[in-house]
């Protein structure tokens, strides 16, 4: 089995539960990082890759693979997923 | 001809202050015509405050994002009740209604947020979360 997809996101972002929803109905085994509940040294860290990973600080971003998909994308999702 | 100033009320949420309309006293109701929010006036030695009588509630940021959209002739689109749900749940974890798509907690991001006060609807066609949208 590949790497298990990873999302960063925001634990009150109504589009980051919309991916997190999406993946769950798909079965999708994922990890997952609410990067506004850590603890300051960890969130900076997170903040830190998400920033390498996309250039800007928005969220969710999930890492399929060498797929980086930022904000939610049922259609990208779908084919990073091959769904 | 009158040289004094204005008066004005400081407003809580968007920390700017707009001009005291004239019947208006001590206890009034008022909507702040900058972010929407309902305050009630109080004079202070420093001049005109304006508190937040549903400080926290969802009635409060309900009525603010309605009284905003009105102001600015915004409207809503079906992802409204999900992103009121993010700011309440930023007003549990965070304090206040912040913005549910950002990680910043300061009054700047203070639903309606800076941005979006300073025109990013009427620029962009809605706010960073989608929230506010430009009418068609």
């Amino acid at each position: 089995m590949k790497e298990k997809p990873k999302v960063y996101a925001l634990s009150t972002c109504p589009y980051c539960k919309r991916t997190k929803r999406f993946l769950e109905e798909h079965k999708i085994v994922y990890d997952c990082v609410d990067v506004d509940l850590l603890a300051d040294n960890k969130q900076d860290e997170a903040l830190e890759e998400v920033e390498k990973l996309t250039g800007r600080r928005s969220f969710p971003v999930v890492i399929i693979g060498k797929e980086i998909i930022v904000g939610h994308d049922e259609d990208k999702l779908r084919k990073a997923l091959k769904l | 001809m009158s040289d004094a100033k204005p008066e004005r009320v400081y407003c809580p949420v968007c920390l700017a202050r707009f001009k005291f309309q004239e019947g208006w006293k001590e206890g009034s109701t008022v909507t702040c015509p900058i972010c929407g929010q309902k305050l009630t006036l109080r004079r202070t030695p420093e001049g005109w405050v304006g508190d937040r009588p549903d400080k926290g509630t969802e009635k409060e940021i309900r009525e603010r994002a309605e009284a905003y959209a009105r102001l600015k002739g915004y409207v809503f689109n079906e992802m409204k009740e999900e992103i009121l749900q993010g700011l309440l749940g930023k007003n549990r974890r965070f304090g206040d209604f912040y913005c549910p798509c950002r990680m910043e907690h300061t009054p700047e991001f203070q639903c309606p947020c800076k941005p979006t006060r300073g025109g990013d609807v009427d620029r962009n066609g809605k706010c960073y979360c989608g929230f506010f949208w430009k009418s068609q």
